[in-house]
């Protein structure tokens, strides 16, 4: 066996023939690095322009509405495919109204909820909590309408608006019928659907919160609540404020949950139980169907219009997420 | 021990962006000996080990001038294959690097098979061989199908000689392999390179002066880039030439 | 009261209204799975894997056409995006410097946060209009487009957390670099790798807004990549907002179906990770 061992050394010392040189093989080693370097950098750019070419096709496409319409169709109210005439101020309003809605359901009980984990429960339940908010977010849209049509409705219409009619009639947000679809049920669903996202970057931001801020405020004799709001919250606010932003602009684009439970009626009210469009759901509803290439024209403005939007939003929460995180780094 | 040198580098000097962080070091490695580099952090010394198979060129910036003469070339040369020649100079590093989710004995053979090695019965003789040099196979060789990971810190040390082994390096360098281990594990470390230095050439890097006076053969003393003195071990920690060489290794600077 | 009990109580109150917060945000998960569970099992028969749907008045029938549809889909998105992904989140991990790795990052940004609608008239724009019709090929570009985003940021970061001294031990072997990084670093991260792959996937199962007007839908079986193909999600839509009880039926059968297959594959994807992360446990603890 020793022997056989010594013969197998000796074989394989001579195949190391010592020369350190470039082999002339088909591709030297460093070529063969280049060219799988090229080749990542080629899909690379292939997506990017792929995705530069996106955009203005997408411009491309709106441009006979925005000839047609210009900067005043994010103004005009009117939206009647019958007589090609189109404006988008009700999906804008119907859009900002249900996402400020959720945001302000959503964002107390987000970053409560990233503070519960975090910082009350031990590790183990924290994790298992987390997990089942995380499970939110896998749920499908199409499911979160089909709920929100069979379940949320009946109860926003049987439950929750004669509560509120009764204890806050007097407000013009809480008058005329309702039917249970409408923006106050869009923006339950939207609240539901986005709390995830705002816990998980919140969860994030508060981690980076050093533990010896913490436990110098406990030292001090704060109470948990003070030592939170003290050397937790307050440091962190910025970046708390990232998470609901980011989770705003999720809630502006989301599509089929609400396209389902908002009632789509272009029409700007006051009332919350009113039915109302957004920019999303107009497109989810009357892209397939468009016959003129006005109107169809007039929904890639609309779909411009969000992306916009949505992008400014998240490049905003982005923004303040990553100075906090970098600060916190040091 | 021959005298025969194996490594020659002349007036090597190392640049990272503006700060030149090695100042035209010339120094020469004998075949089959153990060489200690020590100095204060900071003085360049792994900088210098990392040239001596161009791994420094992973530091974004980094430029080195000079020569490093292995077996009549320059390998610092453009004709020079970095790939071929870490093939001829292996390196151990400071943190035990075993592979992920790799078995013990794919990270032994990972380097030969993946030149196109595939005979089962070779790779595995060279593995025993291997483990047995790093005097690591009486206590993995029922478990070679574990994962690399899964061992100690001193044995995954001892993994990662044996993996640099494998390739066959007639050269082995070593940086700080000993400063992530407990005391114990350093000895058998220590004990080891004791032994490889009957095959290989042995440079390593080293912040504790005593295992360098246990285990060198030649020491080579660096400060903020400069070579302040080279020569024999005992030379070096008994009779230095130098006295910056002499305060250091009395402890009254560094 | 004293100062002192004033702020004691504040503590308490604070405490419980964390509770109350995690309860209610909690709530609707289980009300929705329960709903679904509900509703979906008692309409839910074996027709419904087997058949195709009946003529519009006729009880019975399922939704064969719409499962083959979503799964046929799923594998033209996965077969475009996992490579194109996984090949974007190794260029990042590895060599994430310069301007096109720069654009690329922020391409990635951007597109994660791209509402699902607007790409749906991206493929109509790149896909269907071209081609003068609905295809399952512009919908499987649809979700390809919604995943590639999600692969190549769980492959960037994933890649990220090796550290760098692994692939300079790897390349100090005198291997060359697309080894290291294939057989060292990507090799050995595959089952995180896969978990988030199998997310990306778990997430195109469930979107219906980008296939409204891209793969459209149908009423019957179709393997043809150039002709409308049903789905899923779009199947459910269609019969969630019809008039007819029995479509409302099938409606939550596939609901249970979808949210079964999407949940399924998300724990499980998890689980993967778990048995990978528990390794790196071991690991840890060690060193």
């Amino acid at each position: 066996m020793v022997r056989d061992i010594e013969n197998i050394q000796h074989s394989f010392s001579t195949e190391n023939d010592g020369n350190i040189s470039k082999k002339q093989t088909f591709l030297t080693y460093g070529e063969q690095d280049k060219f799988a370097y090229y080749l990542l950098k080629l899909v690379a750019s292939l997506v990017i322009i792929l995705l530069l070419g996106m955009i203005a096709m997408l411009l491309n496409s709106s441009l006979s509405a925005i000839e047609e319409f210009g900067i005043g169709f994010a103004l005009n109210d009117n939206w009647n495919p019958v007589e090609d005439e189109f404006g988008a101020l009700a999906f804008l309003f119907g859009t900002l109204v249900t996402s400020a809605l959720a945001i302000l359901i959503a964002a107390p009980l987000s970053i409560s909820v990233a503070v519960f984990i975090n910082e009350i429960l031990p590790t183990k339940l924290g994790k298992l909590i987390s997990l089942f908010v995380e499970m939110i977010a896998a749920i499908p849209s199409i499911v979160f309408g089909l709920w929100g049509i069979f379940f949320l409705g009946p109860f926003v219409k049987d439950v929750l608006t004669p509560f509120l009619k009764s204890n806050f009639g007097f407000l013009p947000l809480f008058q005329g019928a309702s039917f249970g679809i409408g923006i106050l049920t869009a923006s339950i669903i939207l609240a539901i659907m986005i709390t995830p996202t705002i816990t998980s970057i919140c969860r994030e931001v508060l981690k980076t919160v050093p533990k010896i801020q913490k436990e110098a405020a406990l030292a001090l004799g704060a109470t948990r609540f003070e030592m939170i709001k003290i050397a937790l919250i307050k440091p962190s606010f910025s970046g708390l404020t990232g998470g609901v932003v980011l989770g705003l602009g999720r809630a502006l684009g989301e599509t089929m949950a609400v396209a389902m439970v908002i009632g789509n009626s272009p029409t700007i009210t006051a009332s919350l139980f009113s039915p109302a469009a957004t920019m999303a759901s107009v497109i989810a509803n009357e892209y397939a169907e468009a016959d003129s290439d006005l109107h169809l024209s007039a929904m890639c403005y609309i779909g411009l219009l969000l992306f916009l939007v949505t992008f400014i939003v998240n490049s905003f929460a982005r923004a303040i997420v990553w100075k906090k995180q970098r600060k916190a780094r040091g | 021990m021959s005298s025969d040198i194996i490594l020659q580098v002349n007036n090597l000097n190392v640049w990272y962006e503006d700060f030149h962080a090695v100042k035209g070091i010339t120094v020469g490695y004998p075949e089959k000996s153990i060489s200690a580099i020590i100095g204060p952090s900071g003085c360049g010394k792994s900088t210098f080990l990392r040239c001596l198979n161009r791994i420094y060129e992973e530091v974004p910036g980094a430029k080195a001038t000079g020569e490093i003469i292995l077996e009549g070339k320059n390998i610092l040369d453009k004709s020079v294959d970095p790939v071929e020649l870490r093939r001829r100079i292996g390196m151990v590093f400071q943190k035990p690097n075993p592979f992920p989710a790799m078995s013990i004995l794919d990270n032994v053979t990972i380097g030969l098979r993946l030149q196109g090695i595939k005979d089962k019965s070779y790779l595995m003789n060279i593995a025993e061989q291997c483990l047995r040099k790093a005097a690591l196979w009486d206590e993995v060789k029922d478990k070679l199908h574990k994962l690399g990971t899964s061992l100690s810190g001193g044995q995954q040390q001892r993994l990662c000689i044996a993996r640099a082994l494998a390739v066959n390096p007639p050269v082995l360098l070593m940086d700080e392999p000993t400063s992530a281990l407990d005391p114990i594990a350093s000895a058998k470390i220590e004990d080891l390179m004791s032994e490889l230095k009957k095959e290989f050439t042995v440079i390593v890097v080293t912040h504790n002066m005593q295992q360098a006076a246990r285990i060198a053969d030649y020491t080579s003393f660096f400060v903020l880039g400069d070579l302040i003195e080279h020569g024999l071990s005992s030379d070096i920690f008994t009779n230095p030439k130098q006295q910056k060489t002499e305060d250091y290794i009395t402890g009254r600077f560094g | 009261m004293t100062y002192l009990h004033w702020r004691k109580f504040k503590n308490i109150a604070f405490h419980a209204s964390l509770y109350l917060a995690a309860i209610i945000v909690l709530l609707p998960l289980f009300l929705i799975v329960s709903y679904v569970f509900k509703m979906g099992a008692s309409s839910l028969n074996l027709d419904f894997f087997l058949a195709f749907p009946k003529p519009v008045g006729e009880v019975g029938g399922g939704m064969r056409h719409a499962i083959t549809g979503t799964l046929y889909l799923v594998a033209i998105a996965s077969i475009i995006s996992i490579p194109t992904g996984l090949l974007c989140g190794i260029y990042l991990s590895e060599f994430g410097k310069g301007k096109v790795a720069n654009l690329l990052k922020f391409s990635i940004d951007m597109l994660t946060g791209v509402p699902s609608i607007i790409i749906g008239i991206f493929a109509y724009i790149l896909i269907v209009v071209p081609l003068k019709g609905f295809s399952a090929m512009a919908g499987g570009v649809a979700l390809s487009i919604i995943i590639l985003p999600i692969v190549c940021r769980s492959t960037e970061e994933i890649l990220k957390l090796i550290p760098q001294h692994i692939r300079e031990a790897g390349l100090a072997l005198g291997l060359p670099r697309w080894r290291v990084i294939l057989n060292i670093v990507v090799k050995g991260n595959l089952s995180s790798l896969i978990t988030g792959v199998m997310l990306a996937i778990s997430r195109a199962a469930g979107e219906t807004a980008p296939l409204l007007f891209t793969s459209f839908g149908n009423m019957y079986l179709s393997y043809r990549i150039d002709e409308p193909m049903a789905s899923l999600p779009v199947q459910i839509y269609n019969y969630a907002i019809s008039p007819f009880d029995d479509w409302r039926r099938q409606a939550w059968a596939g609901a249970f179906v979808l949210i079964t297959i999407v949940l399924g594959i998300n724990l499980l994807s998890r689980l993967l990770v778990k048995i990978g992360g528990l390794r790196h446990l071991i690991r840890r603890g060690i060193k």
